[in-house]
């Protein structure tokens, strides 16, 4: 589904990804794991364009998307991305939000994508939120419409970056519920995250990037369980306890 | 004093409140509208990819940030007759368009930075739904922005509003014009004085009020 191939990154003298060349297959669940400052984010972030890689290409079913005359937005409507600071549109209500884009981008009618709005907020659990903003959302809340928005664009593939890091630690699991939900429903899914024991649940790969490459992947088991590479060891050492 | 300030009032009032207020409304209206559409497109031209019209627009901020206006109002005094003496146009013209360039500068900033303020994760997730960047601008980025600008302007219009006042070097008519009539018609400074005072105060304080009542309004909408 996305292929990359041999993608460099640096931000100034800072050289953050060395060469990562990865193959997420359609209906797969990734979760990248590692350091901070290992690369996880900005591997992420290349997969839909945010960050320009300025070596490797990268392929979306097939089509590089890397290339200089390439419209990327048209690429993006295929994949939502959810952050970690949930950058919800303060300024538009709950239902707004949702139907901002699919709306402009003429994916939907306004009336089809109120109809949608709807039902996704049913699904998290947020149907009584329809007309506020934002502001009065809680962060566990915010997330789950961050999550629906990028929803209903309905896209291929999902990106999430550390989802559940800005939340306080009671807010944590309402989120990964829904994440799980959406795997659960075959949705390709890369996910950056710190929650160890949720990767390992909901995985079908994990990878661990340090350094500015996959220093190890495999199997939830293989990596959590038997890990080989010593840098994957000393980090769950770290973060198991 | 207060017998002269009472005989001032009583016989200059016209001059000071219809002439020479309206004068300087009329000069700060000017001068601000102007500004906001100058300075629109200035602090479009800033945000250019293309480096020579950003650096042409850095330079004039730059160069209007760093003069005085007494300056810049001599230079718009004698330049436009000289240039375009085609046009004819009067004193008072040459002195709002000086203005409205001072104010273009200040406002392009303002903007500027009304629109720096709002996150860039705003921007982020509108591109990542895959909204283009106009897209992203117009229905997710300046939305916000206005809420940091509008206020900001309204605080712009105050300055103008104080600074206008240098327009009566070249007596074109305004607030502290009016100052100077009076002046010179009955020999009395500090009693005029004091009461164009206490309408360049009443009016900053009310239009700082009503800023600030309307602030609050804009912070409530989220």
């Amino acid at each position: 589904m996305i292929k990359t191939v041999d993608l460099h990154k640096s931000f100034g003298k800072l050289h953050v990804l060395k060469g990562v060349s990865e193959h997420i297959a359609p209906q797969e669940v990734v979760s990248i794991i590692g350091p901070s400052g290992g690369g996880k984010s900005t591997f992420l972030r290349c997969l839909n364009m945010m960050e320009v890689p300025e070596q490797g290409q990268i392929f979306l079913d097939g089509v590089e998307i890397t290339g200089k005359k390439v419209n990327v937005d048209k690429y993006r409507q295929r994949m939502g991305m959810v952050f970690q600071q949930f950058n919800v549109f303060p300024h538009l209500t709950v239902e707004k939000n949702i139907t901002l884009a699919p709306v402009l981008l003429k994916k939907k009618t306004e009336k089809e994508a109120r109809e949608m709005a709807a039902e996704l907020l049913a699904r998290v659990g947020l149907s009584d939120k329809l007309h506020e903003h934002p502001g009065r959302l809680s962060g566990g809340q915010k997330q789950r419409l961050a999550i629906v928005r990028a929803l209903a664009m309905e896209p291929e593939i999902m990106l999430f970056d550390e989802p559940t890091s800005a939340l306080d630690p009671e807010m944590v699991g309402e989120v990964l519920s829904v994440i799980k939900g959406l795997v659960k429903d075959g949705m390709t899914t890369v996910i950056v995250t710190h929650e160890m024991g949720f990767a390992r649940e909901i995985s079908d790969r994990v990878l661990f990037m340090d350094g500015g490459v996959i220093a190890e992947e495999g199997t939830p088991e293989q990596v959590f369980g038997a890990p080989q590479n010593a840098r994957t060891k000393e980090f769950l050492s770290k973060v198991l306890y | 004093m207060v017998e002269n300030f009472i005989f001032i009032v009583g016989k200059y009032w016209k001059t000071f409140l219809v002439t020479g207020l309206l004068g300087t409304l009329e000069l700060t209206a000017i001068a601000v509208a102007f500004g906001i559409v100058f300075g629109s497109i200035l602090a479009l031209l800033r945000r250019s990819h293309f480096w020579p019209l950003k650096w042409l627009a850095a330079i004039y901020i730059e160069v209007v940030r760093g003069t005085p206006l007494l300056l810049q109002l001599y230079f718009f005094y004698f330049m436009i007759p000289q240039w375009f003496s085609a046009l004819e146009l009067d004193k008072f013209t040459c002195v709002a368009i000086a203005l409205a360039f001072n104010s273009a500068a200040y406002v392009s900033e303002v903007i500027r930075s009304g629109i720096q303020a709002v996150e860039r994760g705003q921007n982020e997730a509108a591109r990542c739904l895959g909204l283009s960047h106009f897209q992203s601008m117009l229905y997710v980025v300046m939305p916000q922005a206005i809420k940091n600008i509008l206020p900001a302007l309204g605080n712009e219009f105050v300055m103008m509003l104080k600074e206008s006042s240098l327009a009566s070097t070249f007596l074109v008519g305004d607030l502290m014009t009016s100052y100077k009539i009076v002046n010179g018609a009955t020999y009395l400074t500090l009693e005029p004085l004091v009461f164009v005072a206490m309408i360049y105060f009443v009016m900053t304080f009310l239009i700082s009020k009503l800023v600030g009542i309307f602030e609050r309004r804009m912070a409530q909408s989220d």
